[in-house]
């Protein structure tokens, strides 16, 4: 009898544990409607407050419904929703940007054209996510890519910048050799956590070089490394590299860094980046930011001889957001980004994270600490032609990983000659 | 003959104890206890492993299309890509100095402990805290530590004289593999120190004390009488070593990301790279690299076993 009672007993206890362990937890009640949304850019305190902004003015005009931002690193982001969307699992709405084209072939998020109010997004920009007539992410940065420059340096160089902010690519290599020979770092760079900034003196130069149209081609397979532009380009920023334009800690120097290795500790002269640098410069000097009095300036990209388009610039869309196909409530999404991207936040974003938008925002007197530096960026954008993407959004795969390791890292760093840069490069991504 | 010289006799099952003694708990009970365990087991375990297995012999196409490739994805693997086979060539390297070091230089720290060197508490805390970090507080501690500006090992260089020999440690192909093994090292000497240790001091002190009266030299007293006693413990610390090391890929990935130039890229930051870098999701490539070098772990792994194996038995 006793036996017999404790057997029950135990038994009862492991049932119960097994129970607890499949997961019997208590379910959500039916009114409540919850929209899970998977954030980058966490380590920027303006975006946050911008997505922030966004959530609580969705969930003021949507009593019941509540928004929930998780905030990841960029890498592990990607790692979750690879593992995450094949399983047909995931958020509602997840931060995307337009090198992720994976997502749009394999069909894990929904077109927008229908669920999104377009009126309030610039037309480039949409077009940037635009593929096969469906439009599939809502592009929210949007950036331009930017030569910054210290005006005191270039003083105490001696050297004046040209009346169209555009050096030749001799005057270039000169101004780094004078910059080295003085002691300086020329350009402020590094590629310790990122597959691109290393590559930006290159590609930009190939822009002008190629001109848009080979310039695609070259990225896309079309054209070969060794053409003889190409190969002139490669050897001009090899000249550059072994006059020492980068600084010793190129490899290992993680995109913030090179910020603050441009702006504060030990300082350079130059600094190709994205114009998304504002995100980490333009927020007090004690969280690690550009210091009030910096003389920062704004350069073209130097001229190449027989350029065909020294007047191009790159432009494009970073951060973005897309809803899961598999989201359940994907009307509701879409009204989330709705509430994003009105002219009022599109306003709030420039002024608040000193970056340009894909929202359609009208804001024509900046004003404010930084209003001279959005002058000097609007004067830099007059009569140039954009050429939207980058080469990491036109790249997949083994190229993809060669433009990594050869054009972002390893030529620029010194590792590699003109001849091998050719060759590893069209191995990988040239397809005669 | 009193009655505690009788010889026992099997006592009658108690039903209590027979509940608590799983030889001779009713199925319903073992089921009901062992069933959380084998889920969990199955679900994170054996299914991963078994649709790996599978995936390898596929192409995984979105939407849950999957295409049965065969030995595609093995043959070009093995015939037709080089940056698996210098990843091979790395992780090859990278094991075989790594885990000689660990256990040679772990057994050397345990003996100095074990002589009672001087400070050796506070040289036992100082050697083993590393163990206790993370790999990524690891990884980034040295990358500052490697940085060619402010790094302390060109600092130290400069303050003897030596600038000739800074280097950009991890920034450089024939450098960088070598400075993640040092850290690699620092790291985790202090593990087989630990072990060692243990190790020493359940030896049995009448053989070495019968050893010193033989006026037997310390260094033949290590290599005749220590080591050989010492040898299960060697075997498994050298097994377990390896296969740590030909898996190894936080450090990696936290300190060069494979780079420069491929020349840290391991089995297993390819195998991430593939997977999740790629603009893919077609996990059949990946998977065949992971099936592949799981095949020549455990064949290694039954080779050292083999070779070393006496009348051991391997505790891992």
């Amino acid at each position: 009898m006793h036996a017999c009672f404790a057997t029950r007993y135990v038994a009862a206890v492991g049932l119960v544990a097994f129970a607890v362990l499949l997961g019997a937890v208590p379910k959500a009640s039916a009114e409540d409607v919850t929209i899970e949304v998977w954030s980058h850019e966490a380590d920027e305190p303006a975006k946050v407050a911008f997505r922030e902004l966004a959530v609580k003015n969705f969930e003021k005009s949507h009593p019941g419904t509540k928004v929930k931002i998780t905030w990841y690193e960029k890498n592990p982001l990607g790692a979750a929703l690879k593992t995450a969307l094949p399983a047909g699992k995931g958020p509602d709405v997840f931060y995307v940007e337009p090198d992720q084209t994976e997502y749009i072939t394999a069909g894990y998020i929904v077109p927008l054209d229908d669920l999104v109010n377009w009126n309030n997004i610039e037309p480039w920009a949409r077009k940037v996510w635009t593929h096969n007539g469906k439009t599939y992410g809502i592009p929210q940065e949007a950036y331009t890519v930017e030569l910054y420059y210290n005006k005191d340096l270039l003083k105490k160089l001696g050297v004046a910048l040209p009346p169209n902010a555009q050096f030749t690519q001799a005057q270039f290599l000169d101004l780094v050799k004078k910059a080295r020979a003085a002691g300086m770092t020329p350009i402020s760079q590094g590629v310790g956590d990122r597959p691109y900034p290393g590559a930006y003196i290159t590609v930009e130069a190939l822009l002008r070089k190629l001109g848009p149209d080979d310039y695609q081609k070259l990225f896309t397979g079309k054209l070969s490394f060794a053409d003889p532009r190409v190969v002139e380009v490669l050897k001009w920023v090899k000249e550059l590299a072994d006059a020492g334009a980068y600084p010793k800690n190129f490899m290992t120097l993680k995109l913030g860094e090179s910020h603050y290795y441009f702006y504060s500790k030990p300082g350079a002269l130059m600094l190709p980046m994205g114009s998304f640098y504002t995100g980490r410069a333009f927020v007090p000097e004690d969280k690690g930011g550009q210091p009030q009095t910096f003389p920062l300036g704004i350069m073209q990209f130097p001229a190449m001889d027989r350029g065909a388009c020294n007047e191009c610039k790159t432009s494009t869309i970073g951060a973005s957001f897309a809803i899961n196909a598999a989201s359940k409530q994907k009307k509701l999404a879409g009204e989330f980004l709705d509430a994003m991207s009105t002219p009022a936040m599109g306003k709030m974003w420039i002024e608040t994270v000193y970056l340009q938008t894909g929202i359609k925002a009208d804001v024509k007197n900046f004003s404010g600490p930084y209003a001279a530096y959005f002058t000097e960026l609007m004067e830099r954008q007059k009569g140039e032609k954009y050429f939207i993407g980058q080469p990491r959004d036109m790249v997949t795969g083994e190229c993809k990983d060669a433009f990594a390791q050869v054009v972002n890292s390893g030529f620029p760093g010194g590792l590699l000659s003109v001849d091998q840069t050719v060759q590893m490069m069209n191995k990988a991504c040239f397809k005669a | 003959m009193r009655i505690l010289d009788r010889p026992s006799l099997p006592a009658a099952p108690d039903p209590a104890s027979a509940m608590i003694d799983a030889r001779r708990a009713h199925l319903g009970i073992l089921v009901a206890f062992l069933a959380p365990a084998l889920l969990v087991y199955a679900g994170f375990t054996l299914y991963p492993v078994i649709r790996t297995f599978y995936n390898a012999f596929h192409t995984i196409r979105p939407q849950g299309v999957v295409e049965f490739v065969g030995l595609d994805n093995f043959a070009t693997l093995l015939f037709a890509d080089p940056t698996f086979w210098k990843a091979v060539a790395n992780t090859a390297w990278f094991t075989i100095v790594a885990t000689t070091v660990d256990v040679i230089g772990g057994l050397l720290l345990a003996l100095c402990l074990f002589a009672r060197a001087p400070l050796a508490p506070l040289l036992r805390v100082v050697w083993f805290t590393p163990v206790l970090m993370s790999y990524v507080v690891v990884g980034i501690i040295w990358v500052w530590m490697y940085d060619y500006d402010w790094g302390l090992a060109n600092a130290a260089l400069r303050w003897l004289g030596l600038s000739a020999f800074e280097q950009s440690w991890l920034g450089h192909p024939s450098t960088a593999l070598w400075s993640v093994l040092v850290a690699h090292e620092w790291k985790w000497l202090g593990f087989n120190m630990i072990v060692f240790l243990a190790a020493l001091h359940a030896l049995p002190g009448e053989v070495l004390g019968a050893a010193e009266l033989d006026n037997c030299g310390w260094f033949a007293k290590l290599v005749y009488i220590i080591a050989p006693m010492l040898r299960t413990t060697i075997v498994n610390l050298l097994v377990l070593s390896f296969i740590g090391k030909m898996m190894v890929f936080d450090l990696i990935w936290v300190m060069t990301g494979g780079g420069p130039l491929w020349s840290t890229e391991t089995v297993s930051t390819y195998v991430y790279k593939r997977a999740f870098e790629w603009n893919t999701f077609d996990l059949g490539y990946p998977s065949a690299i992971a099936v592949l070098w799981f095949v020549i772990i455990l064949a290694f792994v039954a080779i050292v076993m083999r070779v070393l194996r006496q009348r051991d038995r391997l505790e891992f």
